[in-house]
């Protein structure tokens, strides 16, 4: 069974980050035979004046293959736990856990996902939406008004054209040089592709650049290039700056 | 976190890479935030900065020195 978790509000100023978390909870599933994780993606929600987040307002969202002799529950209930203990103090966890192909309609999901990154939305829409779709969704401290950035999480990451992978790739130092075919070599990577949707033949040549991930978009970890203009080395990794948006 | 009542005491478009730059390298406090939230290709930037907080116009600065 496949099953989606996000987490969202589990930080301060001083703490280590939310994906942080999200990366020890994986750790602990697979630790305990529940299953494998898959890549972690963070999804940025609006900022804006109304809405209570410490610094980026982002939430981190992860897939889970469970293994058919753990339960649902037995995640939740360790993950909810985790939560409580590990978040920093004074922040406001959220957990929610969905189980995709028990969703009869996604779709109120998905625009609650696309909602929360242009509109104020509250604990009592998240949970009320929650309610209605089954899905799990809880809080863990302080005023758990993460609920609803773990909630918009999980809808934007099974839209699946949003977010970037948390952590980077490791093909080589900056300035080397690899194939295409050897970047799709990279489990972690499905597509790649130009900024501007060309797919590069498996032979071409692309110059690494520093600190090199995916996004996700359509339903795929996408590692994006550019043209460099050099006949030599005809495409280099995006930089940070240009992945800003994703 | 619950912190809406931080104050901008210092702002920041969301493009002003060099003045981001410049302005961390000269800073006492700058202290990169985790990986994930760290968006300039400058290694020094107040874009990359934990004490940055981002509003819908650019960034204020939450370092208790601005």
């Amino acid at each position: 069974m496949n099953i989606l978790v996000c987490l969202d509000d589990t930080d301060n100023l001083e703490s280590p980050g939310t994906g942080h978390l999200a990366s020890l909870l994986v750790s602990q599933l697979e630790e305990r035979g529940w299953g494998r994780g898959y890549y972690i993606t963070r999804h940025q929600l609006l900022v804006h004046p109304d809405i209570p987040y410490t610094s980026h307002n982002s939430a981190m969202c992860f897939a889970v293959q469970l293994d058919e002799d753990c339960p649902p529950e037995r995640l939740i209930e360790h993950a909810g736990s985790f939560l409580a203990e590990e978040s920093a103090p004074g922040s406001d966890p959220g957990l929610c856990v969905a189980i995709p192909e028990l969703l009869s309609d996604a779709e109120p999901l998905l625009a609650f996902g696309r909602a929360a990154k242009q509109q104020v939305l509250t604990k009592a829409n998240a949970y009320a939406l929650a309610r209605q779709l089954g899905i799990h969704l809880s809080e863990h401290g302080g005023t758990g008004q993460g609920v609803v950035g773990a909630l918009a999480g999980v809808g934007l990451r099974l839209s699946g054209n949003d977010g970037r992978m948390k952590g980077r790739l490791n093909f080589g130092s900056p300035g080397e040089r690899r194939s295409v075919a050897e970047l799709l070599a990279d489990p972690l990577v499905d597509v790649v592709r130009s900024l501007d949707g060309q797919h590069p033949e498996a032979t071409e040549t692309v110059e690494l650049g520093e600190k090199i991930k995916t996004v996700l978009l359509e339903g795929q970890s996408v590692l994006l290039l550019e043209r460099t203009g050099d006949p030599a080395v005809s495409w280099r990794t995006c930089s940070r700056r240009q992945l800003k948006d994703y | 976190m619950t912190d809406t009542q931080a104050l901008p005491s210092f702002l920041l478009g969301p493009e002003d890479w060099s003045s981001a730059a410049t302005l961390a390298v000269a800073c006492g406090v700058f202290r990169p935030d985790v990986d994930e939230e760290q968006i300039a290709d400058e290694k020094v930037s107040c874009y990359n900065c934990r004490y940055r907080r981002w509003l819908a116009k650019g960034i204020s600065c939450l370092a208790e020195c601005h």
